[in-house]
């Protein structure tokens, strides 16, 4: 009875932690709670993934995103506000220390409603800049949504956006129906700094500009914010705690009403939105659902004939032949799988004492890998240098977990009895012989000397006598 | 060496007196000879020089004991087998070191040795080592010797 009830109680805390890999407290900020109707589809798909919801406004007494020094919940989603302050419990600072203390943020904008300054000096912490008065509306004359938004063109229509490099997993859009379009709706452009923390997910169509409708006259806009691609629509930044932001330019792109639409380019037929299945997996990477990057285990051992097959020695000599795997499985929804390194990229191993002595290429090892665990293996000769290693690998990739793994090793010289004996090296066997022929030279010397009589030594001794 | 070239004529001399009777009757007979010759063919030098290598040898050969002749032998022995690795540690590279200087350093120091043993054994130098027999010079020569051989045997690993 006592093992079933654990052994439920196990079940259900397999379950509840089924969906993320950092936790599933989820604070929901709302301007008015009332607003939430319109998020619906978007809040019932959260809890569904198995998310608990508490929902706030920012000026909620109670609202503190940590409890006696500890976090209160594990992700956030700040969706716009009307009014200009976040108050007292929501400051940048307040913010940066969720980041860093593991905690996932979702932040989302509205060209509809100015940013909270709080939210613009977070932002700047992070090297994303937003339009100077904090309000701005992206807008493009040539892929709007000619249904909803025939003259204001401020309904952005784009293809799912691919893969942000060739060498990185398309995670946002890869299995998207072709004829599927990402309705921006009112949405907030930001520029993003040189920092490699921050990659881009959706960026502006070339056609796309961002302008304050509220100074400028949509006639001549001549003091643009930023154009085309420099406009990052939907951006994150992965801190080196792993820990994950995502701001997003548009609130509505999440509402339910665009969920469904159906949108239409001029000159095109009406498509669905693919914004559902874009909100989730945005969200999903946000709080730790995809992209996370896990390492079981690591080990590395002698791999000469005849050594001892121990692992993870504490120390090696140089020259050792030395074999290192390490296990990494990715967590993907709802399950730990086997990572694979995408195509282009490489995973690699370094052998290092200060700088690396060696940068070698991982492979997979099929034979230790399993459905849940993928075993990277390279095998090398230590180099001829004595001192104190790492084996170090250092994978660090946009939109998935960092990586830095360090053990360390001792690497000792050649023990005096270690060498390779004269007579093995072949180089030296002209050497030997040498020795033998002035041993063997001087013992017959030796022999001569002694059998052959002094000629004078009798004539002498006659002398003496 | 040299010094003990330009003295070897006197201990002959002395040495004479002693060894005379079996050198005697070989000496006399090429020494006449060249003296005629050189008179003859006095404005050929490259004769001149003949003479005088054929000298030497005859000198050496006829007045150097059985024992020196012996000990030079051993030295031109060693001469050649010391050239020879070093040609090959030229030629060939000097890897393994250890086995090069062990090698080579085995023969240099026999030489050397056995050079020593020459000096002190050389009848014209026994007022430098009044104290030293022959025997008790051989005596050294054997056990400097064998310490050489087992530093280099030791050291050639």
């Amino acid at each position: 009875m006592r093992s079933l009830v654990s052994f439920v109680l196990l079940l259900l805390v397999a379950v509840v932690s089924a969906i993320s890999t950092t936790g599933n407290r989820l604070l929901v900020v709302l301007d008015d709670v009332a607003e939430k109707e319109g998020y619906s589809k978007f809040l019932g798909d959260l809890e569904s993934r198995g998310l608990t919801l508490s929902i706030e406004t920012p000026k909620s007494e109670s609202l503190s995103l940590f409890h006696l020094g500890e976090r209160a919940y594990d992700h956030v989603i700040l969706f716009p506000t009307k009014a200009k302050g976040l108050g007292p419990s929501l400051t940048a600072n307040i913010l940066l220390q969720f980041l860093g203390a593991n905690g996932n943020i979702l932040l989302t904008l509205s060209s509809g409603s100015a940013t909270p300054s709080a939210l613009v000096s977070l932002l700047a912490e992070l090297d994303i800049q937003l339009p100077a008065d904090r309000t701005g509306l992206v807008v493009d004359h040539f892929n709007y949504d000619s249904a909803s938004a025939p003259d204001t063109h401020d309904v952005l229509l784009l293809p799912p956006p691919g893969p942000l490099r060739s060498d990185i997993k398309d995670i946002f859009s890869a299995g998207a129906p072709a004829d599927q379009l990402i309705a921006f709706p009112h949405g907030v452009g930001a520029a993003l700094g040189a920092g490699e923390l921050l990659s881009p997910i959706l960026r502006a169509p070339r056609t796309a500009y961002s302008y304050n409708p509220k100074e400028q006259s949509e006639a001549v806009v001549d003091d643009l914010f930023a154009a085309g691609e420099q406009l990052s629509l939907v951006s994150t930044f992965q801190a080196r705690n792993s820990a994950r932001f995502t701001l997003v330019g548009a609130a509505e792109l999440f509402q339910d009403k665009w969920f469904d639409a159906e949108v239409k380019k001029t000159g095109g037929k009406a498509v669905k939105t693919f914004n559902q299945e874009f909100a989730k997996r945005v969200s999903g990477w946000t709080f730790q659902e995809i992209g996370v990057l896990r390492v079981n285990w690591i080990e590395h051992h002698l791999n000469e004939v005849g050594a001892s097959n121990e692992s993870n020695p504490k120390i090696y000599r140089i020259k050792n032949d030395v074999t290192y795997t390490i296990s990494l499985s990715e967590w993907s929804w709802t399950a730990w799988n086997a990572f694979s390194v995408p195509k282009n990229d490489a995973l690699q191993l370094e052998f290092s004492m200060l700088s690396p002595f060696h940068r070698l290429p991982l492979r997979l090892n099929a034979k230790q890998s399993t459905a849940e665990q993928a075993a990277y293996t390279s095998s090398f000769k230590l180099p001829d240098q004595h001192g104190i290693f790492n084996f170090k690998v250092n994978y660090k990739r946009p939109f998935l977990t960092n990586i830095e793994e360090k053990n360390t090793v001792s690497v000792r010289h050649m023990a005096h009895d270690e060498w390779p004996r004269s007579f093995v090296i072949s180089g030296a066997w002209p050497w030997i012989a040498g020795i033998g022929a002035t041993v063997t030279g001087w013992l017959a010397f030796c022999a001569l000397w002694m059998y052959s009589a002094p000629v004078g030594g009798k004539k002498e001794s006659k002398k003496t006598q | 060496m040299a010094k003990s070239r330009n003295v070897t004529p006197s201990p002959a001399a002395a040495a004479t007196a002693a060894a005379a009777p079996p050198q005697q009757p070989s000496t006399p007979a090429p020494a006449p000879a060249p003296v005629k010759q050189v008179a003859k063919s006095a404005p050929s030098s490259k004769q001149n020089w003949d003479q005088v290598v054929v000298n030497l040898v005859n000198h050496y050969q006829n007045k150097t004991p059985q024992r020196t002749k012996l000990i030079d032998a051993f030295m031109a022995f060693l001469v050649v087998v010391g050239a020879l690795q070093f040609v090959y540690c030229v030629l060939a590279g000097n890897y393994p070191f250890n086995a090069f200087l062990s090698g080579f350093s085995a023969t240099v120091g026999q030489f050397v040795l056995t050079a020593s043993l020459r000096i002190q054994t050389t009848e014209a130098n026994k007022s430098d080592f009044p104290s030293v027999s022959p025997e008790r010079a051989f005596a050294d020569y054997v056990v400097c010797s064998l310490i050489l051989h087992f530093f280099c045997v030791n050291f050639i690993n």
